[in-house]
């Protein structure tokens, strides 16, 4: 590997090519990232916002885990708000408003200052591959450029082979003024992979001016701002409100009457849309008996003029546009500075990756982000960084990191895509997770730094801050327990659970912590985010056991690992279908087979059966038999 | 899970029903290639070999190949996909006496096959998809059924009963999974508490899955039947009673002596609950040095027994240590009865006890009428005869129970304003639990727990 340019080339410039170049170089690789445009470094191409449900969640998991998205969203909100508080501490989460501008800006300060990294503006239009034709040896560029490495991380999001669409307004491009990424695709086809379609849409954007915002309900953000890197205790950000306004029954009725001069519903469009984030005409047509949709319209930064318009995407012709816009409150005399549209791309069938995002047709090419097939900038990164970690474990030999569903939302996305597949734009739901009430935002530093320490990209800090965090929890909890209410406090409304320990108190579901904290005495004071993760451990207890029972019950059948070039010809008794599948998907475990679809349980019994013959050696997860996964 | 190492394929055979003295007996054979070894040990190799799946070949099973006879014998055919295994195989149905059976397993086995582990028939049926998990365990207790109620009853599972009832429940369970969940994927901004589902839904459910698991009781009784002990004086008629009870009720298991000789005990169908009766005769027969033995011992099987008849001979009248009895029969459940009552001097009998002549019968209707209603509830009989599902495996007990514990915790989070991912955790852990029922959720304990409790032959 000596002779090769580089250790590892990163192909794309958004969030998934963001995390994986840098989790590479901050292991030690000399990384080469090759980005079309130097200048859309980490680019938020739709809503100026990051995290939200489920999403909050995977920032936090990337922080806990080494990567970078959670310091840059710190760095540039103007907006924070934890999104339902009162439906239950797993499913609450953190969401910001961006700073489109500064984040990206950022980002790319972020890349330029990384130590290994080099950056390289050209567009990558195959690979190269070593003589046998197994493994991926480096990149070819539009320009003729040839730069080898022993792997490559694929992230070309919604680029390859990008087609936008306006109404009847046509052109090759990945996003609104930049051109595709031509070539890759057909290259990717030609070395055999499964590439499909994917539509997704963006909003127009207005000019604020033009907006009369009395005529809309503002949503301010929270009084206080939560870091979503847990390096951080404390955010001081601007706050800008958001403002929420509706479509009305004229808006549906232009749109109703244009519906034939839309792209998706003219034919042109082939890819499939996201269902759960419909553009407008999806959602007037699907929805005939909704009056109103709500609409935010949110500041795409504090130095610009531009407003987002989130909730009514659209590809319908400019004009058409313009004319529904105008029939929303406060949007009577809207200018519009960036029309909607559609975009649609090529993207990977996510079967041909194993669980560590290495493609199984070629050894140490990876894939990640959207052009997995996913949607979102959270999942984009979360994958991104997944696969340079991976990326470098391969290059070393080593067992690559694979998070459980018990462990990570993102071990939820990546066990989702390469056992299910996708079909469309992939996002991430709380629902998504069996075990939710374990993946809380506030738990990703315990449930992951660790692992970001074995790995070798866990910051010192980190790790040091963890150490303090558990201590100090611990020492919370100890507190709760040992401290019983006397009657001297006398408080009044606590009065009658004297003699209680503060810990039973604090199972009371409308006790909260911040109330009994100065009952104990000589109480010096914790980090609010500490006391807050302790009160839910305790309120929760009896939920967090019981789920910790399915959790112990779901690994079983994982641990039951299915060795690589295991031969499912030889297995009789499986229906022909469920062969196919497993001879195409090649789970790694029983419990990823049991998830494939189509994939009968009297299949799974038997493949249990024969993986139980092989006594020992067959249930103990032998990984050195496993290095390509 | 202990025998399932085996390869799923290799030629197995085994007795399919019980062994002893019986008219008829069939031997099961499945594999690949089963038809062909069984060939070389059949007398008319062709016939079997030419024949369609699904049909009956007459012949006999020889020694060895060209050898003598060892027992005459019809062969039903399957051929591969249309078999209970889902493999090619044969049942072989022959005399019933120990001696044809053994000779014929000897043959197959100098034939190539070799004796099936436990549940390995019904294991096979499952991985080639032919039967899911409640037939699979229907399955195993029609064969180890012991009246014709309790084989109905698991007939009835078999269609898949039970697992049509748990889907249904299944079904609005999963409806109020999905209401919950919306909840749970959007901001609370963009998605209201409108459609949130009632605690009142959840207890409904609650109660129709716990009437479910209730039937486990019902379903034991008849798939493993009951003990009722016979105790009394000496000559209080207890040889005469329980004789009374063979000829009333058709006996079907001979009637066997006890280990030590001192009791009998015969089973008997008691409106299809199979009861094993025990006469205690004999305990106080012999002479006085025996005699604390012999009440030590009878009062070991009362113990055991689910319920006792105290025998009092009305003739004589209640001596000393009847009155301590039926002085204690609240307590003690024992039911009092007072035989002879054919005689002139029995027909002063006090208020409560089962008066009954095992000289005529008079009396024992309404005695067996009362044994019934002791050993099983009003509820659970109407749920037997109403032919709704019954259960009658610990492991859907388990499950159902452990569904019912969870759908509690889903109703009271529900009217106490619990956080709503907790509830659809504790939701989705009867989900899990339901699915396990039906075999949906393939889990690791699942096969473990399954195929434990099979026969050989099965």
């Amino acid at each position: 590997m000596s002779n090769f340019d580089f250790d590892a080339i990163v192909v794309g410039g958004g969030h998934a090519g963001i995390e994986a170049a840098l989790s590479l170089a901050r292991i030690g690789r000399s990384t080469l990232l090759v980005t079309q445009t130097m200048d859309s470094i980490g680019r938020l191409s739709c809503n100026p916002s990051i995290g939200g449900l489920s999403k909050g969640n995977i920032v936090r998991e990337i922080d806990a885990l080494g990567g970078e998205m959670g310091r840059l969203i710190d760095q540039t909100m103007i907006q924070f708000r934890i999104l339902n508080r009162r439906r239950g501490p797993a499913v609450q989460a953190p969401r910001a408003q961006a700073d489109k501008f500064a984040y990206n800006l950022l980002a790319k300060k972020t890349l330029e200052e990384q130590k290994n990294l080099h950056l390289f503006q050209d567009t990558v239009t195959d690979l190269l591959l070593n003589s046998a034709g197994t493994s991926v040896e480096g990149v070819v560029t539009e320009r003729g450029r040839r730069f080898t490495a022993g792997a490559v991380v694929v992230t070309t999001g919604t680029f390859m082979e990008g087609k936008i669409f306006i109404g009847e307004y046509v052109t090759s491009s990945g996003r609104l003024g930049e051109p595709a990424a031509l070539g890759l695709g057909k290259a990717l086809r030609e070395k055999g992979f499964t590439l499909g379609r994917l539509k997704t849409g963006t909003p127009a954007r207005v000019h604020a001016d033009s907006l009369d915002y009395t005529k809309m309900d503002i949503q301010p953000g929270d009084d206080q701002m939560i870091p979503f890197s847990f390096s951080r205790r404390t955010l001081e950000r601007p706050d800008i409100p958001c403002h929420i306004t509706y479509t009305t029954e004229e808006t549906h009725r232009i749109i109703r009457e244009n519906i034939h001069r839309s792209p998706l519903y003219g034919g042109q469009i082939v890819g499939t849309g996201p269902r759960y984030c419909p553009s407008i005409e999806d959602k007037v047509v699907r929805f005939p008996d909704r009056i109103r949709h709500q609409i935010f319209v949110e500041p795409e930064g504090a130095d610009t003029r531009e407003v987002y318009l989130n909730g009514i995407s659209s590809s319908l012709p400019e004009e058409v546009q313009e004319k529904f816009l105008r029939t929303l409150p406060g949007l009577e005399h809207v200018h519009i500075i960036r029309p909607g549209y559609a975009v649609e791309y090529d993207y990977i069938d996510p079967l041909q990756l194993y669980p560590s995002l290495m493609t199984k047709r070629y050894r140490g090419l990876f894939f990640a982000g959207q052009t997995n097939g996913t949607s979102g900038y959270e999942e984009a990164a979360g994958q991104g960084l997944m696969a340079g970690i991976n990326a470098s474990r391969y290059l070393d030999g080593a067992d690559p990191l694979i998070l459980s569903r018990a462990e990570a939302y993102i071990g939820v996305l990546i066990d989702d895509l390469v056992t299910l597949g996708t079909r469309e734009p992939y996002r991430m739901f709380t629902s998504r997770a069996e075990y939710r009430l374990c993946l809380r935002h506030d738990s990703a530093d315990m449930r992951l730094t660790d692992k970001a320490g074995e790995v070798g990209l866990a910051r010192p800090e980190a790790l040091a801050a963890l150490t303090e965090k558990r201590r100090g929890m611990d020492e919370i909890k100890e507190l709760l327990r040992a401290t019983r209410l006397s009657a001297d406090e006398n408080r009044s409304h606590l009065e009658r659970f004297n003699g209680r320990t503060l810990e039973q108190l604090l199972k009371i579901p409308e006790v909260e912590v911040d109330e009994i904290l100065p009952l104990i005495p000589g109480y010096h004071g914790f980090p609010r985010e500490w006391l807050r993760q302790a009160e839910l451990d305790i309120k929760y207890e009896g939920y967090i056991a019981r789920q910790d029972l399915q959790i112990r019950r779901f690994e079983k059948m994982e641990k039951m690992k299915i060795p690589e070039g295991f031969d499912y010809n030889r297995v009789e008794g499986i229906s022909h279908e469920s062969r196919e599948k497993l001879k195409s998907i090649r789970p790694v475990s029983l419990g990823q087979a049991s998830r494939i679809s189509g994939v009968r349980n009297s299949d799974i019994a038997v493949l249990m059966v024969l993986l139980n013959r092989k006594g020992p050696a067959g249930e103990g997860n032998d990984g050195s038999e496993n290095p390509a996964l | 899970m202990q025998d399932l190492g085996y390869h799923q394929d290799d030629k197995i055979c085994a007795l399919a029903t019980g062994w002893g003295q019986s008219a008829l007996g069939v031997i099961r054979v499945s594999g690949e290639a089963s038809l062909s070894a069984l060939e070389t040990v059949f007398s008319r190799p062709r016939a079997l070999r030419e024949a369609s799946g699904n049909s009956l070949v007459y012949g006999y099973i020889l020694k060895a190949p060209g050898g003598d006879p060892v027992d005459q014998v019809l062969v039903a055919v399957f051929r591969g996909g249309r078999s209970y295994t889902g493999q090619e195989s044969a049942e072989i149905t022959c005399h019933g006496g120990i001696p044809a059976v053994q000779g014929i397993l000897e043959s197959l086995r100098g034939a190539g096959f070799r004796d099936a582990a436990p549940g390995e028939f019904t294991l096979r049926a499952f991985v080639s998809g032919k039967i899911d998990l409640t037939r699979a365990e229907a399955v195993h207790e029609i064969v180890t059924a012991k009246t014709s109620r309790a084989h109905d009853l698991a007939l009835h599972r078999l269609s898949g009963s039970v697992e049509a009832r748990v889907n249904t429940v299944k079904t609005r369970l999963v409806k109020m999974m999905s209401a919950l969940e919306l909840q749970l994927d959007y901001p609370e901004d963009e998605v209201g508490d409108e459609i949130l589902p009632a605690p009142e839904d959840a207890g409904a459910e609650r109660r129709e899955l716990e009437d479910l698991s209730a039937t486990y009781r019902a379903g034991r009784l008849y798939q493993e039947g009951i003990k009722i002990a016979l105790t009394g004086r000496t000559n209080a008629g207890k040889s005469s009673l329980f004789n009374l009870f063979l000829r009333e009720d058709r006996a079907i298991v001979s009637e066997v002596h006890g280990t030590t000789r001192d009791y009998l005990e015969s089973w008997i169908s008691l409106a299809g609950i199979p009861v094993c009766l025990i006469d205690t005769a004999g305990f106080r027969d012999a002479d006085n040095s025996v005699e604390a033995e012999g009440i030590r011992r009878s009062q070991e099987i009362s113990r055991e027994s689910h319920l006792v008849l105290y025998l009092v001979d009305g003739a004589e009248g209640m001596n000393g240590e009847d009155r301590k009895v039926w002085e204690n029969r609240e307590q003690s459940g024992v039911l009092v009865v007072w035989n002879k009552v054919d005689r002139a001097e029995a027909q002063d009998f006090p208020e409560g006890v089962f008066p009954v002549s095992a000289l005529d019968g008079g009396g024992f209707d309404a005695l067996q009428q009362e044994i019934l209603r002791r050993i099983h509830g009003d509820e659970l009989r109407m749920a037997v005869d109403s032919g709704q599902a019954v259960i009658d495996s610990a492991r859907q007990k388990r499950l159902l129970d452990r569904a019912v514990e969870a759908l509690g915790h889903v109703e009271s989070g529900l009217r106490d304003g619990a956080p709503l991912d907790g509830v659809a955790m504790d939701l989705r852990e009867v989900l899990d639990s339901l699915g396990e029922i039906t075999g949906e959720v393939t889990s690791a304990q699942i096969l473990d727990t399954m195929f434990s409790g099979f026969c050989v032959g099965k």
